[in-house]
């Protein structure tokens, strides 16, 4: 096959997966389709470094993930200022008890997911966080918590990593404890 | 008044679950290990918020499909393909 005639196909069957992937990580349809136009751009313009060692998916994601790591950092050109002021007093104790509360899950966590009212509510909770921060943990999650890999590509320091993994996770158990657990 | 004090003078909450972050991605050191093992043993609600944690990484880990509120369908994708191919030229 040509290289035009690869590439033909790998828009045929790859568009959906990538378009996908994108919108998970911009939550936007406009921004995730012009990230994908870019990822085919790059992939056309540099096909001569793919070796075929990888699946042409692989490949393609990697692509992805640096755009979005642009993206982001175009976006966002200074570090993000992490506040805890909502969880914490100025002793840096917690606030609120509602940390107790029993979620009562062990062993239950793949029934959790299975659930398509749970998958909306922990969805809802995600989007919620600001994409300052959201982008960051969804990387994470999506490149197998390769950390160091994320704060380099988003170009935010480690620190600053771990305090967006911190607050963003501080909010979503919240978040889930009054929209789901503290309703069962 | 004297977990107030103690949690000043070692680890605050709020340190301890960064700390747990760094421990969850086993990039954590061994002194900020020990400190924040040690926070855990006299904090109620940093144990109860550990635990939530590892729901919540194991949940976020194990959610592979993206199901979204924002909708892509096939007509979407297809109208982008062609797009492609327009710009592509191929």
């Amino acid at each position: 096959m040509t290289k035009n005639e690869v590439l033909k196909s790998w828009v045929e069957q790859y568009s959906g997966p990538l378009l996908k992937r994108a919108v998970y990580l911009l939550s936007n349809k406009e921004e995730a389709e012009d990230l994908v136009q870019e990822v085919f751009l790059a992939a056309f313009s540099s096909y001569g470094s793919f070796e075929g060692k990888s699946q042409p998916l692989t490949w393609l994601n990697a692509i992805l993930n640096r755009k979005a790591a642009d993206f982001y950092r175009k976006k966002y050109k200074s570090e993000p200022q992490i506040n805890l002021d909502h969880f914490f007093d100025e002793t840096g104790s917690w606030k609120s008890d509602s940390v107790l509360n029993d979620w009562n899950v062990l062993e239950k966590e793949t029934e959790l997911l299975d659930n398509d009212d749970f998958n909306k509510t922990l969805e809802d909770c995600i989007e919620d966080l600001p994409a300052r921060w959201k982008i960051p943990l969804k990387m994470y999650y999506l490149q197998e918590k390769k950390a160091p890999e994320v704060s380099q590509e988003l170009q935010i320091s480690a620190t600053n990593l771990w305090k967006v993994l911190q607050r963003s996770r501080m909010q979503l158990r919240e978040c889930l404890d009054n929209n789901w657990f503290a309703k069962l | 008044m004297l977990r107030k004090l103690i949690h000043i003078l070692f680890l605050p909450c709020s340190k301890a679950t960064l700390l747990m972050e760094k421990r969850n991605a086993q990039l954590i050191s061994r002194k900020e290990d020990r400190q924040l093992s040690m926070h855990l043993k006299i904090c109620k609600w940093c144990r109860a918020y550990e635990e939530k944690l590892k729901i919540l990484d194991d949940i976020l880990k194990r959610k592979r499909s993206h199901k979204e509120n924002i909708e892509i369908n096939d007509s979407d994708i297809q109208d982008f393909k062609n797009k492609i191919l327009n710009k592509l030229d191929i």
